[in-house]
């Protein structure tokens, strides 16, 4: 039913002769990764981490202007104006959580992205819940069936969003290792909640308040104020107010969860404001991704002091 | 005796024709007035909320009433369904398709389908701009039909009771 529902997602925001070409190359949807659409150039697609190129009439199918127009209305309900904002970021996540990313001619306005004019690409990125990843993990950030403040430490492209997507879940739905509880999320980008109208696409748990599109450091405010959540959980913390508001939110009695980009343990202490919140062991568990065998791969848990907990 | 009454009646039913040409008129601007209510609606929803057309349509579709109500509602399926490019397509077939029962003039019916050409396809200030200027051209043609609606209304009423006097004396 899942799969029905993403091939319809990822064929209606198609353009029509795309649509056809993408259908006639792929039955089933379920490793589709990516529909890569280039003016001028062959369309294609990654199935399976495998890219392809699709075929029209024996001949590869080459994307036209007219087709990413179609593509644009479509994938923006006809209405571009609705997404201004995030076209800003140069993406939109469309009904389902797919991201769509753009690229075009740049309009600027006061030293600052204003819109993407003369779009020639766009990468449609289906989305995918890895459900039970942190399965693994929630053991070692618990403690008496209450959540540990956590910090998440991994390079880009290893699955820390993944990860705290799911933990979120399990967090608020509860489990053997966690009581469920409310949870807040602020989810400044829409990676977590893939959040479509306000609505979250992914399955972030039953007891989820998410504020979709907002600073992080203003949405923590603002939760703590609004929805009183027991955890907190938010996706790469790295300004100075984003770590404040961190840090704000421990003192408020609330857990928290995030994450930042880091190699290990060192490189994230050696940061300017997060570092000072280390040396004064702020956060009681460490979690050190990496993606050697598969992205998402724990390399290490660790305590507040330092010590190793479990090496993945 | 039935001179007179048949008098009284041709009289009666050539007033009563004025009468209602005058009142056709009234309806005529009040479902002008209307329309633009509709579509300052539309605009406040714009500027309110950023939300996509169609949800926009659907909320104030649940607003107003029929036909409008029933036009926006199958404007925002028919983009649902993204099967036409271009979304002045959609909404033409919409307009032709709900509001022949409103009955707009074929000016006003253009008027309308006007908006469809800009409507969604620029940025959200530029959009709040051409929406507010669209309005003050409907300001103008209600204006325009308020002007003569009076006079029209007057000259509707004379013509009835005149046309039957006339009428009356042409069979005496």
């Amino acid at each position: 039913m899942e799969g029905i529902n993403r091939k319809t997602q990822i064929l209606n925001i198609l353009a029509k002769s795309v649509r056809k070409t993408v259908l006639e190359a792929e039955d089933g949807f379920d490793g589709l990764q990516e529909v890569r659409l280039r003016i001028g150039q062959p369309l294609r697609i990654v199935v399976q981490g495998t890219e392809r190129e699709l075929q029209r009439n024996g001949h590869s199918h080459i994307v036209t202007k007219e087709e990413i127009r179609e593509t644009m209305d479509y994938i923006s309900r006809y209405s571009p104006y609705a997404y201004e904002n995030e076209l800003r970021q140069g993406f939109l996540t469309i009904e389902g959580g797919h991201r769509v990313g753009v690229a075009g001619k740049v309009i600027m306005e006061q030293e600052k992205v204003k819109n993407i004019q003369y779009i020639s690409s766009v990468n449609i990125r289906v989305s995918h819940e890895v459900i039970g990843c942190a399965d693994a993990l929630l053991p070692y950030i618990t403690k008496n069936k209450q959540v540990c403040h956590t910090l998440i430490i991994s390079p880009p492209c290893c699955g820390k969003t993944t990860l705290i997507r799911d933990l979120v879940r399990q967090i608020s739905d509860g489990s053997q290792y966690v009581k469920g509880c409310s949870v807040g999320v602020v989810d400044e980008r829409s990676e977590l909640g893939g959040c479509y109208l306000g609505i979250a696409q992914n399955h972030l748990g039953t007891r989820t308040d998410i504020l979709d599109c907002c600073p992080k450091a203003d949405g923590m405010i603002m939760l703590i104020r609004s929805m009183a959540p027991q955890v907190i959980a938010v996706d790469e913390i790295g300004t100075s107010e984003d770590i404040h508001a961190v840090e704000y939110a421990m003192q408020c009695g609330c857990k928290l969860i995030a994450s930042v980009h880091g190699l290990d343990m060192d490189e994230a202490s050696r940061k300017p404001v997060l570092g000072d919140l280390i040396k004064r062991r702020m956060f009681e568990r460490y979690v050190v991704l990496g993606n050697g065998e598969h992205p998402g791969e724990i390399r290490g848990i660790y305590d507040e002091r330092g010590s190793l907990l479990c090496r993945g | 005796m039935q001179r007179v009454i048949g008098s009284i009646l041709i009289i009666t039913a050539t007033t009563g024709a004025g009468y209602m040409y005058g009142v056709e008129l009234k309806a005529y601007l009040e479902k002008m007035l209307y329309l633009r209510y509709v579509i300052s609606l539309i605009k406040g929803e714009m500027e309110y909320s950023r939300a996509p057309l169609a949800e926009i349509f659907q909320t104030v579709g649940a607003r107003v009433r029929e036909p409008w109500a029933a036009w926006l509602k199958t404007t925002a399926r028919e983009m649902d369904r993204r099967e036409e490019s271009a979304f002045a397509r959609i909404w033409n077939r919409c307009i032709d398709r709900c509001l022949k029962e409103a009955g707009l003039k074929s000016e006003h019916s253009i008027l309308v389908k006007e908006l469809g050409t800009f409507l969604g396809q620029v940025d959200g200030d530029t959009m709040d701009h051409s929406l507010q200027m669209y309005l003050n051209r409907m300001d103008l043609e209600i204006e325009k039909l308020r002007e003569g609606l009076a006079s029209k209304r007057r000259i509707g009423n004379c013509l009835g009771v005149m046309g039957g006097i006339f009428l009356v004396v042409v069979l005496l």
